[in-house]
């Protein structure tokens, strides 16, 4: 293609037909692969060939992979939906809440606490403390004890998406409220709460598949086959020796539909939550 | 924007409900514990075969015991299964029985003061003598054989040898012939996989009975830093080796990018003639190529001289019990660990999964329907032609092996050049471990 054009909008069709192939050819084509992994056999996956499988076992590999170790997969699927869900509800509530506090009420520890929760941002989680904290307080190999190192890995970064929204809601809001005899949590949950819609929306977004998706945290935090998480069924077919390559990709399939869903669903809720927040500015 | 109360009361009700739906522990579909039961928990890898084995065992010990259940738990394997080992252990966390690599991943453990002894369990006088060091630490004995040995050398393909009328080579020189007339006839000599790169490793490991054939004294030097693989003749060879099948454009065409599994399939069609593997895979052979298996052969790594000819043997994992489990559960867990060893337990093992070859425990033979490349191992053994792999003589294993083969594999790297930083990988992991000399 050449750049220098004066009928512009050809170009533009042009290059808009070229991103959508590309964007096609770089996410469609894998998902594809896992679709046709998933349908073969195993004795045809081994190969790892992008092929048509030879005989289609939808049924056979989808019952292996929820039947496996147990109804390991439906398990899973009930403790990583509590863990996503209890985590980033109580993420977005106290990330919202100390971001407002930060952000209104400036005082001589403002620097000392913005300067913690960066830290939250650069230092490394260490496994064995946290365990034994975990054991001090009685909350290892329990879902809560999960759920809270979730918040805890998640809460800095959050608290920093919602600082910077806040700065962009006017003081008068606040002011009017106070003078209409609104208290500090009722101003809080009534006034502001609400317009940080859009920022909330992506902090779920954000944090929802960060969590769904952790794998090292549940591993180490919540040893034990009854408390796996989505992820940590992947390895039920993954293995230095032998990997069912057939049954890894169904069950990739599987785990893929709960974010993607949710996608679809947020994905009119953050255009949406986006146009509500401009124009309140 | 308005503020509709319903949305503000969703809102609470959910904030409410995650703190009470947090309250309760993680779901569990499965049968709960029954009055009057202990309950030991069993880590295994997530390995299928060691999954369905482990599983066979539990279910005919749980049948068996009434008032004992044990619950299997698995883990994965690699670096991130040996952390969440090292975790649990130093958490006091771990199950009450555990399988776990044999010789330096085991010293790494350090049993005496995470485990527990097993010396004085009555199955010990059964045992191989070859294991039982495998799994000693300080005089002690800590651990139980979890399954079959297995061997370290190339497995290959029965029909591409007796298409081509070759016979099984017992000098490294034969077999680079044999790769000629196999090259010749339009068949991949050697397969590689070095996507998986563990995989790289086979020819410099298994080659190993080699090394020791012409220097007895091999292990105990390196280990005291006075032999080196760069300096040591025999030691350079292997890595040799793995460079020579690769300049002589033997390879498959895409060894670079091929996975475990595409490489067993290319030996199993016959599209590849030799695979330098550990026997273990021969049970992922079995089930991705079922019709094929009785193609596939295996012989050990040959070596320079056809007399010496020998296999390296790599040994099998152990079980061990924890400090942090005592009283009635470690009573049960002893029970649990006589039970895997006895001939019972064999017998299980060996109809579970195809076993990677002898097992170690006296009585335990093998069933006469183990694939042709495992009984191939037995007349080494029979004829006492097996040497221990060196990870199992030495504490000294690089972690960078792996990533050396690879380089030296694909022709990025001389094998001398490989050997020598090898040898510096080591010296990290020997000061690390604070062995004298080092």
């Amino acid at each position: 293609m050449t750049t220098a054009t004066v009928r512009r909008p050809r170009k533009n069709h042009l290059l808009s037909l070229v991103a959508i192939t590309m964007s096609a050819v770089v996410f469609l084509v894998p998902f594809a692969f896992i679709v046709l992994t998933a349908l073969k056999d195993r004795q045809d996956a081994s190969r790892l060939e992008f092929s048509w499988p030879r005989n289609v076992q939808f049924v056979q590999n989808l019952v292996d992979v929820v039947q496996a170790r147990d109804y390991m997969l439906i398990i899973a699927f009930i403790n990583s939906t509590i863990l996503t869900v209890c985590s980033v509800t109580l993420m977005v509530i106290l990330a919202a809440m100390v971001a407002f506090v930060l952000q209104r009420r400036r005082s001589r520890w403002t620097p000392l606490i913005n300067f913690l929760v960066l830290s939250g941002l650069i230092v490394p989680p260490a496994v064995v403390p946290t365990i034994w904290v975990l054991q001090g307080i009685g909350l290892f190999r329990t879902m809560t004890g999960l759920i809270f190192v979730e918040v805890a890995f998640g809460l800095a970064f959050s608290i920093l998406l919602f600082r910077a929204f806040i700065a962009t809601i006017p003081r008068e809001l606040d002011e009017a409220a106070i003078i209409d005899g609104a208290g500090p949590v009722r101003l809080f949950f009534r006034v502001i709460f609400p317009l940080l819609r859009s920022v909330a929306i992506t902090v779920i977004v954000v944090q929802s598949v960060a969590v769904f998706n952790d794998f090292t945290n549940p591993l180490y935090f919540l040893p034990g086959s009854d408390n796996a998480t989505v992820q940590l069924t992947l390895y039920n077919f993954q293995s230095q020796y032998g990997t069912q390559y057939n049954l890894l990709f169904m069950n990739i399939l599987l785990i893929t539909i709960p974010p993607l869903i949710m996608f679809l669903f947020f994905n009119r809720r953050i255009v949406a939550g986006m146009t509500a927040g401009a124009v309140k500015g | 924007m308005s503020i509709r109360p319903s949305r503000r009361l969703a809102l609470a009700a959910l904030a409410a409900g995650a703190l009470v739906l947090s309250a309760c522990s993680a779901g569990s579909l499965g049968t709960s514990d029954e009055e009057g039961t202990t309950t030991v928990s069993y880590l295994v890898d997530n390995e299928a075969s060691t999954v369905k084995t482990a599983e066979a065992l539990v279910s005919a010990f749980n049948a068996k015991n009434s008032s004992i259940q044990v619950k299997i738990e698995t883990r994965p394997q690699g670096g991130e299964g040996d952390n969440i080992v090292k975790t649990r252990l130093a958490t006091g966390d771990m199950a009450d029985v555990f399988g776990y690599n044999s010789g330096s991943l085991f010293q790494a453990l350090k049993p005496e003061q995470n485990l527990t002894p097993l010396d004085d369990q009555p199955y010990v006088g059964d045992l191989d003598p070859a294991f039982k060091v495998t799994v000693t630490a300080g005089g002690k004995l800590y651990g139980a054989p979890n399954g079959a040995a297995m061997g370290g050398g190339i497995l290959y393909n029965k029909a591409v040898y007796t298409k081509l009328g070759l016979q099984v080579p017992k000098t490294w020189a034969d077999f680079m012939a044999n790769n000629a007339k196999i090259k010749a006839a339009g068949v991949a000599p050697v397969v590689q996989a070095y996507q998986d790169t563990w995989t790289s490793q086979v020819i410099v490991l298994a080659d190993y009975h080699n090394v020791a054939a012409d220097q007895p004294d091999f292990a105990e030097k390196f280990t005291a830093n006075q032999a080196k693989f760069a300096t040591t003749p025999a030691a350079l060879r292997s890595f040799q080796r793995l460079q020579d099948v690769h300049d002589a454009k033997y390879l498959n065409k895409d060894f670079a990018s091929a996975k475990l599994e595409q490489g067993l399939k290319l030996l199993a069609d016959g599209k590849g003639a030799h695979f330098p593997m550990l026997t273990f895979t021969v049970a992922t052979l079995a089930a991705n190529s079922p019709d094929k298996i009785d193609d596939i052969g295996f012989f050990a790594l040959p070596g320079d001289d056809a007399a010496k000819n020998g296999l390296t043997v790599w040994e099998p994992g152990g079980l061990y019990v924890p400090k942090s489990t005592t009283g009635a559960k470690l009573d049960a867990a002893r029970q649990f660990i006589t039970f895997v060893v006895s001939k019972e337990g064999c017998d299980i093992m060996a109809g579970a999964s195809t076993p990677s070859g002898p097992f170690v425990v006296k009585g335990c033979d093998l069933p006469d329907t183990v694939p042709a490349a495992i009984k191939d191992m037995q007349p080494y053994f029979d004829s006492k032609a097996t040497s221990p792999a060196l990870e199992f003589l030495s504490p000294v294993k690089g972690p960078t092996l792996e990533q050396i083969t690879v380089e030296v594999g694909s022709g990025i790297r001389k094998a001398a050049d490989g050997a020598a930083l090898y040898d510096q990988d080591v010296k990290k992991q020997a000061q690390q471990l604070g062995l004298s000399g080092w």
